[in-house]
This record gives structure tokens, sequence and C-alpha cells, in this order.
């Protein structure tokens, strides 16, 4: 009888710090997306100065397309391949037919047509798809799970995971190491010297908000097989999107992603103890950050 | 002389209001006619664009259905609630307007989504996702023409108060934030002050809007505290004109109309909505408003030529 009860709470014990392993890798795993997000809405941030309140739209668009392209050709890879070049496509569009006319005008404006854009590009996901959801299973060879010595996970969180390091990764090395990426920095830090230089900024303009795009459209492909696809996936993304890169700091492209994993974490650790709190966490998260360090976690303005 | 004309008008479309519409609807469009008008004080006339609005009509919303539905007489629910709304739009506003630009952007819309999901989570207060449903309305005006009338009453209050705030110096002071915060500043004026001000006078008449909008249906749907209704709350300042005190009206009258009475012939009336949006911001900056001014200019140039 004894035993059996110490057996019991000892069972307990265990299955605990199993469940907060496997929960700090959820939340690493969701991180990863939250990073990749709240990079390229940096860098559209940074670069040209407006918050892209499209970026979950876009986001969205490419879970589907990645749905559409997988349901389609039957194989997943291709469509995480080819889905966030749709993306980019849209972005291109944006960019060229709307938010570059409007630079003559208050920023305002231009953070308002993107917003009329979100609206519109939502309101299409319904037309073109419906109102009901779908759901996305992961490829074969990255479905069931696989053990890991201490706990069995899911073999396609584990290739998220993996993968979106190595995008990031890839990410950092362009924006650190080519000129590209050092233009980019430039037009960060300083967008005038920028054009001073001769460079043309609305091709550096063009480039950034298509990379933006990309990590939006590889993000909702990627996410599929775990979140499924729903047509208000976008709305629920752009404020954590958001709180990501108030907590970062704005413009800093390293921040984002420790802030994105820091996200990411809170929220998965939050559900074993008080699963209702989830979504409040990360708010309470951006209210502390707000107090104690204004400028952000890594921000220098 | 022109404010008083524009009254008068105005006076002229509520009175005829409930003829032509369901009365429901028509006070509808009053209320928010006041969250269009309160938030133009901050957005128009101050420079501060928020995306946060919704927060505190919905917090004036369940603050005062609650409060009603407790029993709590009416004349004490309304201010009471309103209160609320002013008191937490103080906190959020203290932090957001610390910072400028696109930084308070972002801090307004994500304050919007922490009161939504705290209404989300909190579902023995606030119903959760169901809303809060089963607001009584005081005796006197529970049918639907003396709710008008009292809304109207309401309404014309709101008005003459924030017209007269707009005209006082303390709405001069506002608008010279707007134009150049830095000689403002230099002139001595506290900035970050009166930014809070603005923030706060706002987000009261919108609290004040939500708390009677909670007794129209009876219920308080959760979405009407979500970050996409303060995108609505900033359509219906742009399409009637950020440029004008009674210009948001228009706007509120047809976002009204759109969500009400189009809503039902296309249920994917949020596409025509972006689609005017895009429209507004690409080529009618002013909104209705300017379209107005173009239409009168056009027409006094054509008789001009026509004399001539």
């Amino acid at each position: 009888m004894w035993l059996g009860f110490q057996t019991r709470r000892h069972y307990c014990e265990l299955s605990m710090t199993l469940l907060i392993i496997s929960q700090i890798l959820n939340g690493l795993a969701t991180g990863m997306l939250y990073a990749l997000l709240a990079v390229g809405l940096t860098l559209i941030l940074g670069v040209l100065n407006i918050p892209n309140f499209a970026h979950g739209a876009l986001y969205a668009f490419g879970a589907y397309f990645t749905f559409m392209i997988a349901s389609f050709t039957e194989s997943f890879y291709l469509a995480i391949l080819i889905a966030p070049f749709l993306v980019v496509l849209i972005g291109f569009l944006i960019e060229s037919q709307g938010v570059r006319r409007l630079y003559a005008a208050h920023h305002d404006y231009q953070l308002l047509f993107l917003f009329a854009v979100a609206l519109i590009l939502q309101e299409l996901i319904i037309v073109f798809w419906g109102p009901v959801g779908f759901s996305l299973l992961p490829p074969d060879d990255l479905a069931g799970a696989v053990d890991l010595g201490i706990i069995i996970y899911p073999k396609y969180r584990i290739a998220l995971l993996i993968f979106s390091a190595l995008v990031i990764l890839a990410l950092f090395f362009f924006i650190n190491k080519t000129d590209l990426g050092a233009i980019l920095r430039a037009g960060i830090e300083n967008r005038e010297m920028v054009t001073v230089l001769g460079i043309d900024i609305n091709r550096v303009f063009l480039l950034t908000f298509g990379l933006g795009a990309y990590l939006a459209g590889l993000a909702g492909g990627l996410a599929t097989p775990i979140l499924g696809l729903t047509p208000s996936m976008g709305l629920d993304i752009l404020p954590i999107c958001f709180v990501v890169v108030v907590v970062a700091g704005l413009g800093s492209i390293p921040g984002a992603i420790i802030a994105g994993i820091l996200v990411g974490l809170s929220q998965s650790i939050t559900t074993i103890w008080w699963p209702e709190a989830t979504n409040v966490v990360i708010y309470v998260m951006m209210g502390l950050t707000i107090i104690l360090r204004p400028q952000g976690l890594f921000g220098s303005r | 002389m022109r404010n008083t004309y524009l009254l008068l008008i105005c006076f002229g479309f509520v009175l005829i209001g409930p003829f032509v519409l369901p009365p429901t609807t028509a006070a509808e469009m009053l209320i928010f006619g006041i969250i269009a008008v309160s938030t133009n004080i901050m957005v128009g006339y101050t420079g501060l664009l928020s995306f946060g609005q919704a927060s505190f009509f919905g917090i004036g919303a369940y603050a005062c259905g609650l409060m009603l539905k407790a029993g709590v007489p009416l004349l004490l629910a309304i201010p009471a609630g309103t209160g609320l709304a002013l008191l937490i739009a103080g906190m959020v506003g203290y932090f957001c307007v610390k910072r400028t630009g696109l930084y308070f952007i972002c801090l307004t819309f994500a304050f919007n989504q922490m009161f939504y999901f705290i209404a989300y989570v909190w579902t023995g207060v606030t119903g959760g996702e169901d809303g809060l449903p089963g607001i009584p309305r005081p005796d006197l005006i529970s049918d639907p023409v003396s709710f008008y009338v009292f809304i109207a009453v309401l309404f014309f209050i709101c008005l003459l108060a924030m017209l007269r705030i707009i005209h006082s110096p303390l709405g001069l002071a506002f608008r010279l934030i707007r134009e150049n915060p830095s000689r403002a500043a230099a002139v001595g004026y506290n900035v970050r002050l009166f930014k809070w001000f603005s923030f706060i006078i706002a987000s009261a008449f919108t609290g004040l809007a939500g708390t009677v909008y909670a007794m129209l249906y009876s219920i308080v749907p959760i979405d009407q505290i979500h970050w996409l209704k303060s995108g609505d709350f900033i359509f219906m300042l742009l399409f009637g004109g950020t440029g004008n005190f009674f210009g948001p009206l228009i706007g509120a009258v047809g976002y009204i109309w759109l969500s009400d009475t189009f809503a039902v012939i296309w249920a994917r009336w949020p596409l025509l909505m972006g689609i005017v949006f895009l429209i507004v911001v690409l080529h009618l900056r002013g909104g209705v408003v300017e379209l107005i001014g173009r239409a009168y200019r056009f027409a006094i140039r054509e008789r001009a030529e026509a004399t001539a």
C-alpha cells in the first residue's frame, strides 16, 4: 500500500519532468516560427520604417499555398520549397503597387495601406478556401515519433527545430557576411546614408519586403503540420509577432530571434501550470519589458 | 458659425434616422459616431494613431453590462463603466505615450490583444468566447424608440463636449503637438502629458459609448474587444475624413450600414470594406469630406465657366 503510493508519486514526478522537457521542446519549435516571423517584421520595420500589418496575412497565405501545393503534388517538401516564393510575389506586389507610392505621404498611410491589404487578404482566404479550417499531415518520413532516450517526441517537430535553426543561421550569414546584407544593415541604421551612397533604395525596399514575405510564408508553411490551417491564423499570429518585436527592441535582428524563442518558451511552459494564461503571459512579458527596459531587450533607440 | 450649421445638419439626420432605418441600427450609428469623433481627437487632432481603442470600448461595455446584470442602476453603471475605461486608459496610455511613432502603434495594438485574451480567458466574468449575454435595459428605455431618444440625447451631449474640448486651449495644444512636437516642447508644453490627456479623453468617450452599446443588443460579443475592431474604428475615421470634426460621423454611418445592412446581402462585406479602405488610403486621404469638397469646388468652377 505504502510502497504503491510511493511509486505513484515517483511516477508523477518523473512524468512531470518529461512533460517539462517536451514542453520546452514544443516552446523551442514555436519559438523558432516566431523568430522567423519576427526577423521578417524587424527587417521591414528597420529598413522601410513601417510595421507590416500584412505580415500575418502573408503567413496565412504561406500556409494555404503549402497546403494547396502539398495536396496537389502530394509532396510536402516541394510545397515548402515553392509556397514561400508565391508569397514573395504577393509581397512584391504589395510593395511596388502600394507601399512605394505612399513614401511621400505620412508613414501612417503606409501602415493603413498594409492594414487594408491584410483585411482583403484575410477575406480572400475565406473566399478561396472557405471558412472551415484544414489540417495537413507531415510527410511520411517525418511522421510518427522518435525515441530521444528520455522522451518520445514527434519527428516533425524535431525536423522543424533543426530546419528553422538552419534557416536562421543562413539568414545570419546573409545579413552579416554578404554585401547585400551589409546594405540591409546600413538601411536599418541610416536610410538616408544608403541613398547618398548611390544605392537604389527602391530596390533595397523591394528586396527587404520580399525577404520578409519569404520568411512569413516559410513560417506559415512549416507551421501547417503542427498548427493546422484556419482562416484567422494570420490575425491570431500578428499581435504575437508585434510582442516579439517590442520585447526585442525595434530594429534588432538577433534580438528578434532570441525574443521569439523566449516568447515561444514562455507560452509553452505556462501551458504546464496554467493553460488558460498561455495567451496572456506574453503580454505580461511585454508589459514587464516596457516597465523595466523601455527600449526593449536588445534595442538601442 | 459653420459648426452651428453642421450641428443642425446632424440634428436633422438624428431626427429622420429612426424613420428611415430600424431604430436599433440608427442607435448603433450614433454610438459608433461617438467613438469615431472621440478617436479623431486622438488620431486626427493630436496625430496619435492608436490601434487599441477597442480595449476601452470593450472595457466600458463589459463593466456596464456586468453592473446592470447585478442590478446597479443605470445612472450609476454608465459613469462607473466610463470611469473604469478612463482609469485603465490612464494606465495603458502612460506606457504608450512614453514612446512615439511606430512603437506607440505597436504598443496600443499589443495591449488591445492583451485585453482581448483577458476577456477570452476570464469566462466566469465575461462569458469568454460566447460573449456576455442577458444585459437588462431599464424599464424607461426598454423599447427601441425611447432607447433611441436616450442615445440621441447622449450623442449630442458628447458631441458638444468634444467640440468644446477641441476649441479650447487644450484642443489647440493637441493640434500644436500634431503639427510640430519639438516646437511644442520648446515653447514649454509637456508634450507627453498632453498626449496622455488626449489618449485619456478619447478613450473615456469610447468607453462611454461602450457602456451604452452593452444595452443595445443586450449582449457584449467578444469580438467587440478584438484588435480588428480597433482597425474598424480607424476605418470609420479615415473613410469620413480625419481633417474635420464631423467627418468621422459619415464614416460611422457608412461602417454600420456595411456591417448591419450590407452584411445581410453579402457575408464577405469586410472585403468591400478593405477595398474602400485601400482606395481611401491611396487616392482620397481626406475621406468623404474631401470628396464633398472636391465636388463643391468642381461645381463652382463649372458654374464660373458657364457664366464666362
